[in-house]
């Protein structure tokens, strides 16, 4: 069965901390890092490898901060 | 033609003021502010329109500088967040004073003090009563969506120009920081030096011969000239909240209850308000657009039909002051917030409604 494998990247300066694409993730790979970006926000960052690309995060992203990287596996 | 563009709220106001025509940005960088600074740097102003956008120094720099474009006749604006606006007062009095037009943006963060860079609405006293020292007001502009922060912009200089008087738009961080739709006017040019001459005979730009010297300043030391000036700036603002109430009312033709909120206050509201109707409570919304001047009458016609009102705000209840001056007494009026950075979900709003109104 082809399974997704998924990354995502977050810009942290684009990021404004508003933590739409927490709920937005159903694997829960998204939390709110303790640092703080230039402009003072804390930015979303990914904390385990659990995430399948599904791109939620990226679409509800409202300043498409979350760029989402997909890889195919085949068992 | 107007064109539809995705943007944020600060970047919305920033490219509506290019297009309103502007002479001259001068402000300093605060989060959640800074991007408006940050797009008419990177619209490169001077190039587009011959704009000037300048990083000033410290915002008490920026506010003097605003002084000094505002006596030449130009459109000039500065934004900043609560912290730096409480700066800026001391200037905006001596633009007050001078009568001269200008453009405010406060895009309001939590305080006091330094606070937290979420939003808040927690700079309504410092914005509608004054602010500075001295008796004056700011003619004060709410915006509760990305559209109005564009068309604010323009309509605050032209509010500013009509009557020689400062015009804050006070948006939040919410407002400023949201992601929306927006449909931008068109480009309108700036003011030539023959306009400026010709629209604002008051504007320092050179003695003709046919003129005594044009002199912008606030200060007077004889006490019955001061008087004079003060009952001039009176009359002012009496005419202004003659003219230029601005208020939208949702949902209110059955209502029983009433929401008086502004801005994200406002739309978090109007979620509220279908919740509520689910329920079977008939309650509507008054949003004042325009906070000073303040729509006292509206208000007041409102007690003859709603039984109670629930002021909400993100603030400890600042705004409540006003309605109840307004409604004298005739019906219940309670405060509803969250504050320091917290924004009120639209079941807490309802919740508060059934207690402290309904129930209460």
């Amino acid at each position: 069965m082809a399974k997704n494998k998924g990354e995502i990247v977050v810009d942290n300066e684009r990021c404004k901390g508003c933590e739409v694409c927490i709920p937005a993730c159903p694997e829960d790979v998204i939390a709110m890092a303790k640092q703080v970006n230039r402009k003072g926000y804390h930015y979303a960052m990914p904390t385990n490898d659990l995430c399948t690309g599904c791109t939620n995060c990226a679409v509800v992203c409202p300043d498409g901060a979350i760029t989402v990287y997909r890889k195919k596996f085949i068992d | 033609m107007k064109e539809l563009r995705l943007m944020k709220g600060n970047e919305a106001f920033a490219e509506a003021v290019i297009r309103a025509g502007a002479d001259g940005y001068f402000g300093y960088p605060i989060t959640p502010q800074s991007e408006v600074m940050e797009y008419l740097m990177a619209q490169k102003t001077h190039e587009r329109t011959g704009m000037v956008t300048l990083q000033a120094e410290s915002e008490i720099a920026a506010i003097n500088m605003v002084y000094g474009g505002a006596g030449c006749g130009k459109r000039v604006l500065t934004s900043s967040s609560s912290p730096g606006m409480s700066l800026k007062q001391e200037g905006i009095s001596y633009i007050a004073g001078a009568e001269l037009p200008c453009l405010l943006l406060n895009v309001v963060r939590g305080g006091p003090g330094l606070g937290t860079i979420q939003p808040s609405q927690s700079d309504y006293f410092q914005s509608t009563k004054g602010g500075g020292h001295g008796d004056y007001r700011l003619i004060v502009l709410a915006p509760s969506s990305v559209q109005e922060m564009a068309d604010f912009a323009g309509l605050g200089f032209e509010l500013a120009f009509k009557y020689r008087n400062p015009v804050l738009v006070l948006s939040d961080g919410a407002i400023g920081q949201m992601m929306e739709k927006v449909e931008l006017d068109v480009q309108q040019p700036r003011f030539t030096d023959e306009e400026i001459r010709k629209n604002t005979p008051w504007a320092t730009i050179g003695k003709t011969p046919d003129r005594d010297h044009n002199i912008i300043t606030s200060l007077d030391l004889e006490s019955i000239k001061m008087e004079q000036h003060n009952q001039k700036l009176q009359e002012k603002y009496r005419l202004i909240e003659e003219n230029e109430v601005r208020y939208e009312k949702i949902g209110c033709e059955d209502a029983e209850y009433a929401f008086v909120a502004y801005g994200t206050s406002a739309r978090i509201c109007q979620k509220a308000i279908e919740l509520a109707r689910a329920e079977g409570i008939k309650v509507g919304l008054m949003r004042p657009i325009t906070l000073f001047p303040f729509p006292k009458k509206i208000l007041n016609d409102m007690t003859s039909r709603v039984k109670g009102i629930l002021c909400v705000e993100m603030s400890a209840g600042q705004m409540i002051e006003d309605v109840k001056l307004a409604v004298e007494g005739r019906i219940k009026v309670e405060h509803f917030g969250r504050y320091g950075g917290i924004v009120h979900s639209p079941s807490e709003i309802v919740e508060a409604l059934k207690k402290q109104i309904i129930g209460g």
